[in-house]
């Protein structure tokens, strides 16, 4: 009689075999769940009122030192937003995406998740779309935010370099996801993944840039050598990228800048898409694989 | 419905499965059997295509290491324990495996009615007892009506009460053709659900066996687990010793390992000394030393 | 009585045209029922009409393209009419001035040759108290050049160079030993340099320089006054060399970002002053090479305006007696530099209670008198690592650079000596007669993006809670 209701529940496509839903529909189930998720965690909203925050401050403090004089090109509000774009948003994404398989794993949702007709790719692709969906989400109300009280303060900001940064924002956020996802699925231990990810940060936002800093000038780098190794960084990228498309220049960072405007001209964008871009495919391709490899339990 | 076909599996250099063949018909119920370690969950994880193996395992004719979406699509499964997101409430949970499952969005009332969870729709999974949890893993599980049903040690975390009631549950699904494999360490479960017993012992399969074969050849072999309080287990340790059995103490009671023709022994025994039995349970205890397991944890 | 010797002109420059089987001239078979307006491409006609013409007539010119070489050697007025285009054909100077007195006005002239050895001009004028007004120059190597031509009015012109690359560029604008004129309300656009040499005592006022090499650049020229002119996007925008007696007020010096990319610079010039100019989104602000070149007079900055330039003010060692009084410095990445190791000792960035508004300014003013209670001094470390490797740059506005001004504030070891002082900093900004810029479009379509990007933010929040919904 209990198997009769239960049954009655569903609609039983009888005699002919089910076919198990496509990728892109797996992938839209569970990255709507995992944003669902994602925006009702702590870890969101902190973030987003952090970001938010501070992003108003720098906003409100700038329209108040240029005297509302109505000026602005280029100038502390577009800096102090590429600052705290720096700071924030791949310590966000690489702890969210850390987060995603590794206590997962930990807690044997994992095992539970991949027991029903989904594929480790799907899973692990929705968890990543679902994840973006959220920083998404929180760049947009954080610069949407700093936006407003510019306009409402009369500054002359560029509403083209706030979309900019933004997107770039975005695009930063996911190579960091990427990445944090990459972490989540090697690490054994869900506070493991979560350590590595506060250690990358710390690498990727001080540690290589200090010392690239300190080799530039203890070997004496030759100024395409020194640009070439900051490429390397997508934190770099995204600096270099907003500031060329505030600007439609990178002579404001002195001679490596001119060189890199000279150099590579109208190639400039298509370089910093291609490193961003790899930073983000390499190492989500890398978590598929190691998924893919992995028990998850 | 499921054959296994010289499955290994490795873990550094032990075996927690060792070659093992297995084929399980359509509409046939397979109990996996074994002491801890046997290699039963392992067994379970190979079949979901959940770790990779040695060896070739098809459900429904679809090999799970190369098409396991479609084979799992034939799958129901229940863990020992649901560990899904513990914010998720019950309803969205029905409707992300239902959508999952590639099904429409279900009738919440008889998928939830069906396993006594009507009413508990907008509780959160977190909120939910033991029993709840296993019973929302059992509907979800049962989405779809899939032909087979793998079950790992589902009432393991469960109390005497739930257990009996979900075993139950079970028994009433495990007709109408439906194909059920599933690994436990309780007689009853067995009993009352299984038409075939595999015996897995150190990852290898020993020797398949009707129900009855397997209760009879584990007569002698039976523990009765007593739970007594604590001020009273001392004097039921001397009291078991004096009628002539060899009790042991464990956390809560005492554990004793008596004939399977005389099961009710310690009960006459304790009674008639006036020690009082809070209550009890029968386990099995296997060729090597004691086992017990309230909670096998794989 | 003008227009009868036009006709008869016409009709013998038809003639002309014919036996010289010019290909356009065929569109216009009958040239005799033509009036003279309608007329073109009649070779010689525009000469045979000065040649014709007494001295001090007026002669008009209608609309018709002109393909021609003029030297007027007489004083004479030409008026071209609307659609009067004389056409150089690519080769040589155009219209050539050789007597005094001689007004140009109206013409569209274009199409010079390229040779830079022989300066092809589209007007040369080589006499003085000529008015060139109102032309419009196009595609042209040297737009007007003036040689020992005092007392000239260049005015409401408009200048447009040859599509070359800088180096194979002439320049918009030329005086050369050309005393007391006045450049008005010219507009200047993708040509080498507006150029003044030896010539002193001119007015340059209310021109206008876009994508050239120098907005204006003077050259051994005293006694100029520089005003409301706006330079921007040129490799520099003013460049005073050897010059002495300059004053440079109300000018808009906007992203002058050539290699050197000031918006002004000034190498030994004397005697000047700099007011009320907006220099901002330059890489160079201001740049101070042996300027004040003679200690007479110290070099005056006041009520300007540095807004987001690369650099606000770059200091030479050389230069020295400048005194910087009520100039707004806001958001320079570097507000003053040094270039080289130096100090900037010698230049004084505030007299008495006059002193500037710095936007980096960290002190706070408890008793209200709009002046600073502290001294604002400029030292950050970051700063003075890029100005000795200047490479550095590349980490501005990352963390990183934020890291290394802590320590430069936290570890006095480390701490750079301070550049420069202001003792009596301003709390507010000078008000300045500018503009607001053109904020009030942008603030809407900010307004417009930040609700955008709101509603994506929110729209996406939406959709994961009400997905949910049991």
């Amino acid at each position: 009689m209990i198997a009769a209701a239960i049954h009655s529940g569903i609609q039983v496509t009888s005699g002919a075999e089910r076919v198990p839903p496509g990728l892109a529909r797996n992938v839209m189930t569970i990255s709507g769940r995992e944003l669902r998720d994602a925006v009702r965690a702590r870890w969101f909203v902190l973030y987003t009122l952090a970001f938010a925050g501070l992003g108003l401050a720098i906003s409100l403090v700038s329209a108040t030192a240029t005297g509302g004089s109505g000026l602005a090109s280029f100038g502390r509000t577009t800096a102090g937003m590429i600052n705290l774009v720096l700071l924030v948003v791949p310590l966000m994404a690489l702890t969210a995406g850390a987060g995603a398989i590794a206590s997962d794993r930990e807690r044997g949702m994992l095992q539970y998740l991949l027991a029903q007709p989904v594929s480790r790719l799907e899973v692990l692709l929705g968890k990543y779309l679902g994840l973006a969906g959220a920083l998404l989400s929180c760049i947009c109300l954080g610069l949407g935010a700093c936006a407003g009280v510019l306009a409402w303060k009369g500054m002359g900001t560029d509403p083209a370099a706030v979309l900019w940064l933004a997107g770039l924002s975005f695009g930063l956020a996911l190579a960091m996801l990427s990445c944090g996802v990459l972490i989540s699925t090697l690490a054994g231990r869900a506070s493991v993944a979560v350590g590595t990810a506060v250690f990358a940060w710390l690498t990727l936002v001080f540690v290589s840039d200090l010392g690239l800093m300190a080799g530039a000038m203890a070997l004496r780098m030759r100024i395409e050598q020194l640009f070439a190794l900051s490429v390397m960084n997508p934190l770099q990228v995204f600096k270099m990228w907003s500031l060329h498309a505030a600007d439609a220049s990178l002579d404001v960072l002195g001679p490596a800048g001119l060189y890199a405007t000279e150099e590579y001209g109208k190639w400039l964008h298509a370089l910093f898409a291609g490193c961003l871009l790899a930073w983000i495919v390499v190492p989500l391709a890398a978590a598929a694989v190691t998924l893919s490899r992995r028990s998850p339990i | 419905m499921i054959s296994i076909e010289h499955v290994t599996k490795r873990f550094g250099r032990g075996r927690a499965v060792s070659d093992v063949c297995l084929d399980v018909g359509t509409g046939d119920s397979v109990a996996l059997w074994g002491l801890n370690g046997a290699g039963k969950t392992t067994l379970i994880r190979c079949v979901l295509g959940l770790i990779s193996f040695e060896g070739r395992i098809c459900v429904g004719g679809h090999d799970v290491g190369s098409r396991g979406k479609r084979a799992r699509m034939l799958i129901g499964y229940v863990p020992q324990e649901l560990s899904f997101y513990d914010e998720l409430r019950v309803s969205e949970a029905v409707v992300f495996f239902s959508k999952l499952k590639g099904l429409g969005v279900p009738a919440l009332d008889a998928v939830l009615g069906g396993v006594g969870l009507s009413g508990h729709e907008a509780k959160r999974i977190r909120e939910l007892s033991g029993g709840m949890k296993q019973r929302l893993a059992l509907a979800i599980a049962m989405l779809g009506d899939p032909p087979v049903l793998i079950l790992d040690e589902v009432t393991a975390s469960l109390d005497a009460c739930g257990r009996e009631e979900f075993v139950s549950l079970l028994a009433g699904l495990s007709g109408s053709g439906r194909t059920m494999l599933f690994a436990s360490h309780r007689v009853e479960e067995v009993a009352s659900l299984a038409k075939r017993v595999a015996v897995l012992e150190k990852g290898k399969l020993e020797r398949v066996q009707s129900p009855f074969e397997f209760a009879s050849a584990l007569g002698a072999g039976t523990v009765v687990h007593l739970v007594i309080p604590a001020a009273a287990r001392e004097r039921a340790m001397a009291e078991l010793r004096a009628g002539g059995l060899v009790p042991t103490l464990n956390g809560v009671g005492v554990l004793v390992g008596v004939d399977a023709a005389r099961k009710a022994a310690p009960f006459r025994l304790l009674a008639e000394a006036g020690v009082p039995v809070d209550d009890f349970e029968l386990l099995r205890e296997g060729g090597h030393g004691t086992a017990h397991g309230r909670k096998e944890h794989a | 009585m003008n227009r009868v010797i036009g006709a008869i002109l016409v009709c013998g420059g038809a003639w002309l045209a014919r036996a010289g089987d010019t290909p356009a001239s065929l569109d216009h078979e009958a040239p005799a029922r033509t009036f003279a307006s309608r007329q073109s491409t009649l070779a010689g006609a525009l000469s045979a009409r000065i040649a014709a013409a007494q001295a001090g007539a007026v002669i008009e010119i209608g609309a018709g393209v002109y393909h021609e070489h003029l030297r007027i050697d007489k004083p004479l007025t030409l008026i071209g009419r609307p659609g009067a285009i004389i056409d150089g054909a690519g080769s040589g100077d155009i219209v050539e001035i050789a007597a005094e007195g001689v007004t140009f006005r109206g013409f569209t002239v274009r199409n010079t040759g390229i040779d830079l050895e022989q300066e092809n001009a589209a007007i040369r004028v080589l006499a003085g108290r000529a008015t060139i007004e109102d032309n419009v120059l196009e595609d042209v190597l040297f737009g007007i050049d003036l040689r020992s031509a005092p007392d000239c009015v260049v005015r409401g012109n408009r200048i447009g160079g040859k599509a070359l690359d800088i180096a194979r560029r002439g320049d918009g604008l030329r005086l050369w030993r050309s005393d007391r004129g006045v450049i008005e309300n010219n507009v200047l656009h993708d040509g080498r340099d507006a150029i003044l040499w030896y010539s002193s005592g001119i007015k340059v006022r209310g021109n206008r320089s876009d994508d050239c090499r120098y907005g204006l650049h003077l050259m051994f020229s005293d006694d100029v006054v520089i005003e409301d002119n706006t330079l921007s996007g040129n490799s520099v925008g003013i460049y005073l060399m050897y010059s002495a007696g300059v004053e440079i007020t109300r000018n808009r010096l906007v992203r002058n970002r050539g290699p050197s990319g000031y918006g002004i610079g000034l190498k030994e010039a004397d005697r000047f002053s700099v007011r009320e100019n907006l220099i901002t989104g330059n890489r160079v602000g201001v740049y101070l090479d042996g300027s004040p070149f003679t200690t007479k007079q110290p070099g005056v900055f006041t009520r300007n305006i540095f807004a987001f330039n690369d650099i606000g003010v770059t200091f030479l060692p050389s230069a020295r007696g400048n005194e910087f009084t009520d100039n707004n410095f806001i958001d320079n990445i570097d507000q003053v530099a040094v270039s080289g190791r130096g100090a900037l000792t010698g230049n004084r960035f505030w007299k008495g209670e006059r002193g500037n508004f710095w936007s980096d300014y960290t002190g706070y003013d408890r008793d209200a008198d709009g002046i600073g209670d502290f001294v604002h001094e400029s030292r950050t470390l970051f700063e003075s690592m890029t100005e000795r490797n200047p490479e550095m740059r590349l980490f501005l506005f990352s963390p990183a650079q934020q890291a290394i001004e802590f320590v430069g504030r936290a570890v006095p070891a480390v701490r750079p000596e301070a550049k420069f002082e202001d003792e009596v900093p301003r709390m507010r900004p000078v008000e300045i007669g500018f503009a607001k810029a053109e904020s009030g479009v942008r603030s809407m379509t900010l307004a417009a993006t930040a609700f955008g990007l709101l509603a994506i933010g929110g729209g996406v929040l939406r959709a994961a809670r009400k997905d949910g919904g049991p």
